[in-house]
């Protein structure tokens, strides 16, 4: 069977969702999956969250820190990469300063269309781009992307940005940016979710919104998928010992466990049917998810479903 | 009878602000507690941000019209009851008030197609955010309702939520103002011709990125805010002296897992800054500790399973006493980011709720009977 999450040649990966999926966990996961398979990953976290931690790094930098044999990471802090691009413009650290701290130069910047995210994509491109020795440094940069609802700002920046910069450096940068986006050869976005209601729908809403803006996307990673634990004939039975011995703790659970599977297979089967495409599955983990063996199980699911484990 | 802190609240309070992370069950539990209200005679409005598609059904919110919707409680045993339901349209909003206070058709257009305002009122200003704030005031205000339960958007975007009043106020400040309207002022040697060219070259560069002329158009926003600003001040003003007032209760709604225990730090913090204060903690998703807590007994298997399902059921027995014990380590250092007492415990329930008597389900987990008698999980057997 060919892997579902087929990783080759691609450059960059954007691990995307909305809030509370796993986005992290599975950035991380895959992060160690394509380390262990000899690749030179470098990890990459938009803002500062919880991806350090589970890397096993207490705070990331804006450098990427080197964590384990072939893996690497660090974190964008947009309101840093604005203070780089302005002190590159200005070149004096004290006014630099002056202007980062006034409320109107924030609102300007901020509310200047896609600039934030055009500065993340800057330097995700520098690292893409950085060689040393005739090769790259990083083979793969994988990026935890901002939570999204059915949106993709950081995606979609360049793009917008086009219509408004046809000439100059910038344009030649935002075409380096869109060209990367669009080739299925460099670019993979994984959109991740849980087999929830809510959850669900907004990944068909992403789906809706990448396929109109051409990126090349991997089947939904769906997270925390409860697990199977009985069979189809154990109903019967069930009901008879639950009947006879009402709330025990044993039926309790078998029960609550049944239901939570069906409602998961039901959003399992409405992604599936939406989207035209089978999900990659990782399993719900019972015992503390962000432990190394939680992450090592799901690196290994993630490691088959992209062929790393070949 | 001794009621429930939260029993108290849903008493006594003007507002409930339900706050907390995305995916722990926020819309879900200011949708129970609102029912719940007015099961108990105040006459309620709910106001959610995001629900999804079965609830929104429920709370007869399927067309996007920005209309409340009376909700029928008859079905769940509270005939009579009100509840009003409101979906909070945050962009809309304050397209609402563009188009209310501009003087012409076509300065109200303007200000409509400013790429600028279009950013600025969805994003950094919390222009838009603090219409939807203003809305809950105005619903407080004059509304008629003796409690509105208020779900807000998820963690991160509370504060700006519910801090839009406050950085509205600072927008409008003069001395911002004065910086847009010369914006070499902030520049050390202001006036000068150096100060003059080195922001020109920055702002060029901003310009060239977004193509926009953002010093017009900016102007030209702040031109139509700034008509408006007395009128706002005091509202905002007022706004604020709601949400911090004693008839105001911040509810954290959240879930024992260990994600959330930092992103409760930073709201929690960041709901402190803006003079916040969490009243009370719902916990939601947790299993029954008196099935699966550390101090529960093993019961052993229920007489009567063998074979292959006697091993299915300990297997399923072992995941969710795994899953109560990370759920109990997390639950300590949640109470004490949170800085608030559990009011409420929910557990785990076999999927999400999306009806009008799940609702009321959940209700009767929020608010158990203090006899104890119909408590949900309280039926144990063998």
């Amino acid at each position: 069977m060919p892997p579902r999450l087929s990783l080759a040649s691609q450059r960059l990966v954007v691990v995307t969702g909305k809030g509370g999926v796993g986005k992290t966990t599975v950035a991380a996961a895959l992060a160690h999956a394509a380390a262990s398979a000899g690749r030179r990953v470098l990890a990459v976290e938009v803002g500062r969250g919880r991806l350090g931690p589970l890397l096993g790094v207490e705070r990331l930098g804006g450098d990427p820190t080197r964590i384990d044999r072939g893996l690497a990471a660090a974190t964008i802090e947009p309101e840093t990469v604005l203070g780089d691009f302005l002190l590159s413009v200005l070149r004096f650290r004290l006014l630099t300063r002056r202007l980062l701290e006034s409320t109107s130069f924030q609102v300007l910047a901020a509310a200047a269309p896609g600039l934030p995210e055009l500065l993340v994509l800057h330097r995700l491109l520098g690292w893409i781009e950085a060689r040393r020795l005739g090769r790259p440094v990083h083979d793969l940069v994988i990026v935890d992307a901002p939570a999204s609802g059915h949106s993709l700002p950081l995606l979609t920046a360049p793009g917008a940005l086009r219509a408004l910069a046809r000439l100059g450096p910038v344009s030649d940068l935002l075409g380096r940016l869109e060209r990367l986006l669009a080739d299925p050869e460099q670019t993979l976005v994984c959109p991740v979710t849980t087999p929830e209601e809510l959850a669900v729908r907004e990944t068909i809403e992403l789906y809706t919104e990448i396929a109109s803006h051409a990126l090349p996307v991997a089947p939904p990673i769906v997270n925390a998928l409860p697990p199977r634990r009985f069979a189809i004939d154990d109903a019967a039975m069930l009901a008879r010992l639950e009947s006879a011995c009402g709330a025990h703790p044993y039926l309790v659970a078998a029960r609550l466990q049944i239901e939570r599977r069906s409602q998961a297979e039901t959003q399992l089967r409405a992604l599936k049917r939406a989207l035209g495409v089978t999900p990659v599955r990782l399993p719900f983990v019972f015992a503390e998810p962000e432990t190394p063996d939680a992450l090592a199980e799901l690196s290994a699911e993630l490691a088959n479903a992209t062929g790393f484990a070949a | 009878m001794s009621a429930s802190p939260l029993a108290d609240a849903l008493e006594a309070k003007r507002v409930i602000l339900c706050v907390g992370s995305g995916g722990v069950g926020k819309t879900t539990t200011a949708a129970a507690l609102a029912v719940e209200a007015a099961r108990r005679g105040r006459r309620t409005a709910v106001l959610t941000v995001d629900p999804a598609p079965r609830l929104k059904d429920a709370l007869g919110l399927g067309t996007l019209d920005g209309k409340p919707r009376r909700v029928p409680l008859g079905g769940v045993g509270a005939r009579g009851a009100h509840l009003d339901a409101f979906l909070l349209d945050v962009k809309r909003t304050f397209d609402e008030l563009v188009l209310a206070l501009a003087s012409t058709q076509d300065q109200a257009r303007r200000v409509l197609e400013n790429r600028l305002y279009q950013n600025l009122s969805s994003t950094l200003a919390g222009t838009a955010e603090y219409m939807a704030v203003e809305r809950v005031y105005r619903l407080a205000e004059e509304g008629g309702y003796d409690l509105l339960v208020v779900d807000t958007p998820p963690a991160r975007h509370a504060v700006d939520f519910l801090d839009a009043p406050r950085r509205l106020a600072n927008l409008l400040d003069s001395r911002a103002f004065a910086i847009l309207k010369d914006p070499t002022s902030i520049l050390p040697a202001a006036g000068s011709r150096v100060a003059h060219f080195l922001l020109a070259s920055v702002l060029r560069g901003l310009e060239r990125f977004t193509g926009i002329g953002l010093v017009r158009e900016v102007s030209e926003f702040m031109g139509v805010i700034e008509s408006l600003t007395a009128a706002l001040r005091t509202r905002v003003g007022a706004v604020g002296d709601l949400l911090r007032g004693p008839g105001t209760m911040p509810l954290l709604v959240t879930a024992p897992e260990p994600r959330l225990v930092y992103e409760t730090e930073v709201l929690v913090k960041g709901l402190a800054g803006i003079g916040l204060t969490v009243g009370g903690i719902v916990v939601n998703r947790a299993l029954p500790r008196a099935l699966f807590g550390s101090t529960a007994g093993d019961p052993g298997l229920p007489d009567g399973a063998s074979g292959a399902l006697a091993t299915r059921l300990r297997r399923a027995y072992t995941d969710l006493r795994l899953l109560a014990a990370r759920q109990e380590a997390t639950l300590a250092p949640l109470v004490a980011a949170a800085g608030a007492p559990v009011v409420a415990e929910v557990p785990l329930l076999p999927m999400d709720p999306g009806s009008l008597s799940d609702l009321a389900l959940v209700a009767r987990y929020l608010f158990p009977d203090p006899t104890g008698e119909t408590s949900p999980a309280s039926e144990l057997g063998c």
